[in-house]
């Protein structure tokens, strides 16, 4: 076995420390996550999720444990932390605000500049970031940005980080306040991604949907601890584990929830909506 | 060292600390009164005791409003390069005005004497003296009662149709909005940092590249800043806010024996301030 691409072991961070004001965010935290996999982050608000993923690529150094990313030592001071940063493409909540320049074309490439990129290989990192997320290159390059639709304008700050090449891709709520097409279309690409260019993707959600089409394995937040960890189907087929975290549960899951209490015997473990639909068929059936 | 990009946490205007001490549950009407008093006759004292007493007294402040002192002293810290300037300039070329005492040194236009030396001393502890006091009153006054506060003091300006509420709304605002800014502005950073951004990085000297990389900060900070503006526009209007309609108060100050003895205190602290002849 190879060893995990990231691997953060005992992770902890106080914000304000020192002050009367201090909150401990993030209390021993250890997640190991493989080369090419694709893992969910679920908490409530406030959990410590946004404190972890900064971690990952070094905006926030380890105040006590360790953070290891494809062999780079977050905690060590002289890492090359540009080198990090382009190994880990973070993307941020709402990341459409931090769209600056006038084009299309050149806000993404702004990240290949930054490393000092020649010009023809920028173009060609612009051309295959914008295909990625679904973005004709000839068509959508000299658009003014601001013209964008929401979906649009977050595709574009998709690309931007995906133009340095990462890794491992991290996403905080990718598809907050997207409309349900825009949404569809955006974790289509996502889980593209993770299938054929072999990104290995850490996302953060609040919507259980999302997590259980796209995620292979869940890690379960809450208050700044890991409260657990496993596959999609062993953490919402454990209701009363949902309900202690007060997480919410995918629709489907729901239903077969439901059906379970009205004395049907449903397997709870399904929790995709192809899978809910089999298992009502077979009650109808029987 | 994780510091790097924690923004919010350097900003102390607007900062609160709630410890609940005699001084934060002072009328804020009176409270503000008392600082105006206090930073008018540090403005005017001018002699070195007068200020060690001073000193002193911002000192006490914070002992009486159970606020650690490393908070005062952490808004001081930004400040210690302004002083040396001002230090210096002052003992380079106020030499002439303030002429009297013995002189020390004379080298063409550079002159140092008793007089000036005070007045460089004077004025860095003027200065420390007021960004203590400011710091306990906004570190033990809530910004809501700091704006409600002004406003009433102001009140009487209205009879010469100066818009004492819409300056006191604009206050408020602005104060209010300083640390979200802070916080835009630091996932604007962090956002920008990790698609290769770098700041604060290149020589101090080259000050033209060094605007140039903040402007992936300042554009869409604008940005997030207009649309914000706009949202609390409609916020207002929903809430049938109209400028200049007249308005009532929602909240009523009572003033009680410890206020005016507040105010009384900070009197005879200046009295003393000014009257301390070295």
């Amino acid at each position: 076995m190879t060893s995990p691409i990231v691997d953060v072991a005992d992770l902890s961070h106080v914000y304000m420390q020192g002050t009367p004001l201090a909150h401990r965010a993030l209390d021993r935290v250890s997640i190991q996550v493989e080369r090419g996999e694709c893992i969910a982050i679920i908490g409530h608000t406030g959990s410590g999720k946004s404190t972890l993923i900064q971690h990952l690529n070094g905006l926030m150094r380890p105040q006590s444990g360790k953070v290891v990313v494809n062999g780079l030592d977050v905690s060590d001071p002289k890492v090359d932390i540009r080198l990090l940063r382009r190994q880990v493409g973070l993307v941020f909540q709402n990341p459409e605000d931090q769209l600056f320049e006038k084009l299309v074309g050149d806000d993404i490439a702004y990240g290949p500049f930054k490393m000092g990129l020649p010009i023809a290989e920028v173009k060609e990192r612009v051309e295959w970031a914008m295909e990625l997320v679904g973005l004709s290159f000839d068509e959508m390059k000299d658009r003014p940005t601001f013209a964008l639709s929401g979906g649009q304008k977050r595709k574009v700050a998709l690309a931007g980080v995906l133009a340095l090449r990462p890794h491992v891709l991290v996403l905080d709520e990718p598809t907050a306040g997207l409309d349900p097409r825009s949404r569809n279309e955006l974790l289509q690409r996502i889980l593209r991604l993770n299938q054929e260019e072999g990104l290995t993707v850490i996302f953060v959600s609040h919507n259980m949907e999302e997590v259980a089409r796209l995620a292979q394995r869940v890690y379960v937040m809450a208050n700044g601890q890991i409260a657990c960890e496993g596959t999609p189907r062993r953490i919402f087929g454990n209701s009363s584990l949902l309900q202690e975290h007060h997480i919410g549960t995918p629709e489907a899951v729901d239903i077969l929830y439901q059906l379970r209490e009205q004395g049907y015997a449903v397997d709870t473990g399904s929790f995709l909506p192809e899978e809910a639909a089999a298992e009502i068929l077979n009650l109808i059936k029987r | 060292m994780s510091t790097e990009f924690e923004l919010s946490r350097n900003i102390t205007i607007g900062q609160y600390l709630p410890t609940n001490s005699v001084v934060h549950r002072l009328d804020p009407r009176f409270k503000l009164a008392a600082f105006v008093i206090m930073i008018l006759a540090i403005a005017i004292c001018s002699t070195y005791v007068g200020n060690l007493f001073a000193l002193a007294v911002c000192i006490g402040m914070f002992w009486v409003s159970k606020i650690p002192l490393h908070y005062g002293l952490s808004g001081v810290k930004p400040a210690i390069p302004f002083i040396i300037i001002l230090a210096t300039l002052q003992l380079l070329f106020y030499g002439e005005i303030a002429r009297g005492g013995t002189i020390y040194f004379q080298y063409g236009f550079i002159t140092i004497s008793s007089e000036s030396v005070r007045l460089v001393l004077v004025s860095a502890m003027r200065f420390v003296e007021v960004i203590f006091l400011s710091s306990v009153l906004t570190l033990s006054t809530s910004t809501t009662e700091l704006t409600h506060g002004m406003e009433r003091l102001l009140g009487p300006l209205q009879k010469v149709k100066f818009p004492v509420h819409a300056f006191a709304l604009i206050i408020t605002i602005a104060i209010r909005f300083v640390p979200t800014f802070a916080m835009e502005m630091e996932k604007m950073m962090k956002a920008q940092a990790s698609r290769g951004a770098d700041f604060g990085t290149g020589e101090w000297w080259r000050i033209i590249r060094r605007t140039k990389d903040m402007l992936p900060i300042i554009i869409p900070l604008f940005n997030v800043a207009l649309a914000r503006a706009e949202d609390l526009i409609l916020a207002m209007e929903a809430r049938c806010y109209m400028p200049g309609a007249s308005r009532t108060q929602y909240t009523h100050y009572k003033a009680t024996g410890k206020d005016y003895s507040a105010l009384i205190i900070s009197i005879m602290i200046s009295v003393i301030m000014l009257y301390i002849p070295w």
